[in-house]
């Protein structure tokens, strides 16, 4: 009795590592799926308030991997205010991102040092956070389960926020993914808050095959649950690769 | 039919009705609630609410309150890791929408060529190094300094709001339950409109739950020793306790809820009901020691033949003074108007119905001792003494009255009108301590807000914006002044340098001014602009956060708001929870003279109907008016303002001081038809008449003399007055009216009149 008891706590433990690797690896796929050394688009980002008022944005973005930095260039094409204000940001692996932004206007360009990527992205219910490519440490992951989203079977994997700066640099505790188990691409993920209270809800849909084999999410979605406000992402133009070379995203070029 | 013959035949009536309408009163009782909220207390339509109600409808409503932390250096790492905690819980918590603080609010600044923006404290300092650096990068921090952290960095402050439906009661024991779940030695204060509302409702209820049997007890043991006879107790006492049954049932059924002045109606009737009832037993006590061989129907015929009259005068004019708050414009005055003149209705209805109709099939009491022996009382002394000096020395006593008159009188230029809300609760009160270190160190408890409407990019709208900032940053007393042009500025020092055309100015363009907003909401919080401007960027508010003690500080800078207001097509509204104050302070003051002139007059023309003579009016009139100067003067020089507690003073006072003057006259006059000479009938109508003046008087003060252990510095305050007003009658009666008697021998006491001829 004895001997079976202890086989089966055994087993159980050797069960539970293997899950536990199965979450991670779940997620190490699923960024590998959407994964681009470099790429360029044009985007619609859509603000709502609660009360149904909107704000719209149309910029053009392009993003090259040079060795360990991802620089992505944003350009906003309207409204015609912001007309031509860049941002340049700098996305090393191990030490906190670098932005720079140009304002037309001024014919000036400025460097934003900011501590806190889990704030807003351009006054949207996305953050600076949601932008960039989680660094997959940062995070212990469990399997929860699985969960079919619009009818295609999912693994519904738990990523929990190591420490509080993990917490305020991307803005939740906890994010709650449902990865297609086919694609392994994430239909959608609940975001939850320092209170453990369901906060944000992203869905990724239009999922579209490229070249390369990866996929690219041409409209996202973020909605706040708490406060009712919600934005959208929506892709009107997408390439893979992009003709711009390093001199391009250098930080003189946003004035040209 | 005579009143005896009315109460005989109607006696099981008399008694069984109103008992049954008081326990039907109890009925309504459970539904009775306190309504702690101030700005109820204005009448609808009031315009500083209406355009309070416009602003919130766009831009949320935002009650704050303000939790302000003392130390010798807040930013000792105790201190500052104790702040950081609380502040911690208190943002994470759900009731809580939002919390702005030294831990929330941000660093901006431009530095080697970088915009950086940072926690305005990124870590607590561990060294002292490290703490100067914190406190010089404090002092350079706009979003900070003098905002969340005094100058001297002795303060510190939390600013919270609650979220919606959340209650004045939840929210503040989550605060307390935080802040004791954090101990340590820095001296906390609580200030803000919600935590005012939340002490109203906390000391009303301990009020109304100390005060009514603490005033119930201290009657019954007046009564017991005015009386020392179980009647002379129990009659008067359920009195009192059916007409404030009444009086507190009306309300729910009416549909007022229990304002914080309503905490007065059941005391007032603890102190005004029993007058009546006392008259009958003390009457019924004299007869029957003067006429042992009486039946106690003969003793209770006697004694309502000789008192229906006068008590119902004196009851009729009581409730003509507290009418007189029905035409006050505050409603919790209006409602206490309604409520007790109707209950003092009762009381009088009570006292010569249902007391006569019990104390008709009673026993005959044991003759009392006091009425026998003809002992001397101090009280009796002192009358003897009074009716020595208005007789002799009446145009002294007219001099020494009229000299207190104009010196007390002139106090009334002093007299100011309370905007402060918090000065209605005790001194060291946290509010009133917060209030002060606020008003020093923080800029102040007042805001005014301005609405822009426009497109708030367009730089004039902007620049409008940024010159009210630095106009009204000029006027005294205003601490800040904060709108989305305060921020553009500080973008723009951020984005540029010092020696630069843009550096620190509102920029030429619409484009410039997008991008600067475009450029925050790249490292900012899209939050941090939402109490500052609508989303579309069409309407944006301006607040000017100042200090006022006074209407007169209040005045000079909503005068120099208006002004610049009524300069700029942009600037399209002016709101503020202190104009609401200040309308508040100006019904104060409109309804005080409405409900003084209104008892005033109406009493005068009743005097002049019972005494069927103009000059009895006249004469009546004058103790009441040396009161109101005294009262009023009295107030200037202690300093008391003027306030909603003690703005329905003056009616009541009236309502019941004028008691005195009816009674002295009715005795007057019949002292005068059995031919006595005025002197004689002074002399005599001072020392018996006088006396159950004087009785009925202590009767009232001992009464409201409960309120002294309210827990609210506005009923105290009210205590104080009323006292002081009551003895000021009381001495008017006794000694100022016998005097001017003497002098002027006026004809209506001589006047033999049918309506007045009883026998007393």
């Amino acid at each position: 009795m004895k001997r079976i008891l202890i086989t089966t706590i055994a087993f159980l433990a050797l069960a539970f590592q293997g899950v536990a690797q199965d979450a991670r690896e779940i997620t190490e796929k699923s960024t590998a799926a959407i994964e681009f050394e470099a790429m360029e688009m044009a985007t619609n980002l859509y603000i709502f308030d609660n009360r149904g008022n909107s704000r719209e944005r149309q910029v053009a973005v392009a993003t090259r991997k040079f060795g360990n930095t991802t620089k992505t260039l944003m350009r906003f094409l309207s409204p015609a205010d912001v007309q031509g204000t860049a941002i340049l940001i700098y996305d090393y692996e191990e030490k906190a991102d670098d932005m720079w932004v140009y304002l037309p206007s001024m014919r000036r360009t400025r460097r934003i040092v900011s501590t806190e990527r889990g704030k807003s992205f351009m006054g949207s219910e996305f953050s600076n956070a949601d932008m960039s490519r989680p660094n997959v440490d940062d995070f212990t992951y469990n399997l929860l389960g699985e969960e079919s989203v619009n009818g295609k079977p999912c693994w519904k994997v738990e990523a929990v926020a190591k420490s509080r700066d993990v917490e305020s640099e991307y803005g939740f505790k906890r994010r709650v993914s449902y990865v297609e188990k086919s694609t392994y691409l994430i239909q959608k993920s609940e975001l939850y808050d320092r209170m453990d209270k369901l906060n944000k809800l992203m869905t990724f849909t239009d999922y579209r095959k490229q070249s390369n084999g990866r996929y690219f999410s041409y409209g996202m979605e973020m909605k706040n649950v708490q406060n009712n406000r919600r934005s959208e992402m929506k892709v009107s133009k997408f390439q893979l690769g992009t003709n711009l070379d390093e001199a391009s995203f250098a930080v003189s070029s946003l004035e040209k | 039919m005579n009143v005896n013959q009315f109460i005989t035949r109607y006696r099981r009536w008399l008694i069984i009705v109103p008992v049954i309408v008081t326990l039907l009163m109890l009925l309504p009782l459970s539904k009775a609630k306190i309504n702690p909220d101030l700005m109820d207390y204005l009448p609808d339509g009031i315009e500083a609410n209406i355009n309070n109600d416009k602003l919130e409808e766009i831009f949320g409503k935002f009650e704050p309150i303000l939790i302000i932390f003392k130390s010798d250096d807040v930013l000792a790492p105790k201190t500052l890791n104790r702040i950081y905690q609380i502040n911690n819980e208190l943002k994470y918590s759900e009731l809580v929408n939002d919390v702005l603080s030294i831990f929330e609010t941000k660093y901006i600044r431009g530095e080697d060529g970088a915009m950086l923006v940072d926690p305005a404290v990124k870590y607590i300092p561990e060294t002292d190094d490290e703490r100067e650096q914190l406190r010089q990068e404090l002092i350079d921090n706009p979003l900070a300094y003098k905002l969340f952290i005094s100058d001297d960095f002795k303060y510190t402050s939390i600013i919270l709001g609650a979220n919606e439906g959340v209650s004045d009661e939840e929210i503040f024991e989550f605060i307390n339950t935080t802040l004791k779940n954090n101990p340590g030695s820095e001296k906390v204060y609580l200030n803000g409109l919600p935590y005012l509302r939340s002490e109203v409702q906390a000391k009303a209820t301990r009020d109304i739950a100390i005060l009514m049997p603490l005033g119930l007890i201290i009657m019954l043991i007046f009564l017991y020793l005015s009386f020392k006879e179980r009647r002379g107790v129990l009659l008067p006492f359920m009195v009192v306790i059916m007409s404030i049954v009444l009086a507190m049932g009306l309300m729910p059924i009416l549909g007022y809820d229990l304002s914080l002045v309503a905490v007065l109606i059941p005391i007032m009737m603890i102190a005004i009901a029993n007058n009546y009832g006392v008259h009958i037993v003390a009457r019924y006590q004299e007869l029957n020691a003067k006429n042992p061989n009486w039946t106690m129907v003969q003793i209770v015929t006697e004694a309502l033949k000789q008192l229906s009259k006068p008590i119902l005068l004196t009851g009729l004019t009581t409730i003509i003074g507290v009418m007189g708050l029905i035409v006050h414009i505050m409603l919790p005055a209006k409602q206490m108007g309604i409520v007790s003149s109707v209950a003092i209705g009762f009381a009088l209805a009570l006292s010569l119905l249902f007391i006569p109709a019990i104390m008709i099939k009673m026993k005959k009491g044991k003759p009392i001792k006091a009425y026998t022996t003809g002992k001397k009382s101090i009280i009796d002394n002192l009358l003897k003494w009074s009716a020595k000096v208005s007789i002799y020395n009446p145009r002294k006593v007219i001099y020494i009255f009229v000299s207190f008159m104009i010196l007390a009188g002139l106090g009334i230029t002093r007299l100011k009108v309370s905007v402060n809300l918090e000065k209605m609760m005790p001194n060291k009160h946290s509010l009133r301590v917060s209030t002060d270190i606020a008003d020093a160190k923080f800029g102040g408890t007042k805001n005014i807000n301005v609405l822009f409407e426009g497109e708030i990019m367009e730089p004039e709208v902007m620049q409008a914006m940024d010159r009210f900032e630095t106009q009204l940053e000029e006027v005294e007393g205003v601490g800040s002044v904060t709108s989305l042009a305060s921020v553009i500025r500080i973008i723009s020092r951020s984005l540029n340098e010092p020696d630069s055309e843009f550096y620190d100015k509102i920029p030429d363009t619409r484009q410039a001014i997008a991008q600067y907003i475009e450029f925050y909401s790249m490292s900012g919080d899209p939050e941090d602009f939402e109490k500052l401007v609508d989303f579309d960027y069409t309407k944006a508010v301006l607040s000017v956060q100042f200090a006022a003690t006074s209407i007169d500080e209040l005045n000079r800078v909503e005068f120099a708001i208006r002004e610049l207001v009524s300069q700029t097509p942009s600037a399209t509204l002016v709101a503020g929870q202190c104009l609401v104050e200040k309308e508040m302070a100006n019904a104060i003051v409109k309804g005080q003279i409405y409900s003084l002139i209104f008892a005033l007059v109406a009493i005068a023309i009743l005097l002049g109907l019972i005494f069927r003579a103009f000059s009895a009016g006249l004469m009546g009139s004058i103790p009441l008016m040396v009161t109101l100067i005294c009262n009023f003067g009295l107030m200037g020089w202690l300093g008391f303002q003027l306030d909603i507690g003690n703005s329905l003073l003056s009616s009541i006072a009236i309502g019941i001081g004028v008691d005195y003057t009816i009674h002295l006259f009715w005795r007057l006059k019949y002292e005068l038809s059995l031919g006595r000479s005025y002197v004689e009938a002074i002399q005599n109508t001072l020392t018996t008449t006088g006396r159950g003046i004087a009785i009925n008087a202590i009767s009232v003060i001992v009464g409201f003399a409960v309120l002294f252990f309210s827990g609210m510095m506005i009923l105290k305050t009210f205590a104080f007055l009323i006292i002081f007003s009551l003895l000021l009658c009381l001495l008017c009666a006794l000694i100022l009216i016998p005097a001017i008697t003497i002098i002027t021998k006026p004809k209506f006491l001589l006047k033999n009149g049918k309506s007045i001829s009883f026998n007393q």
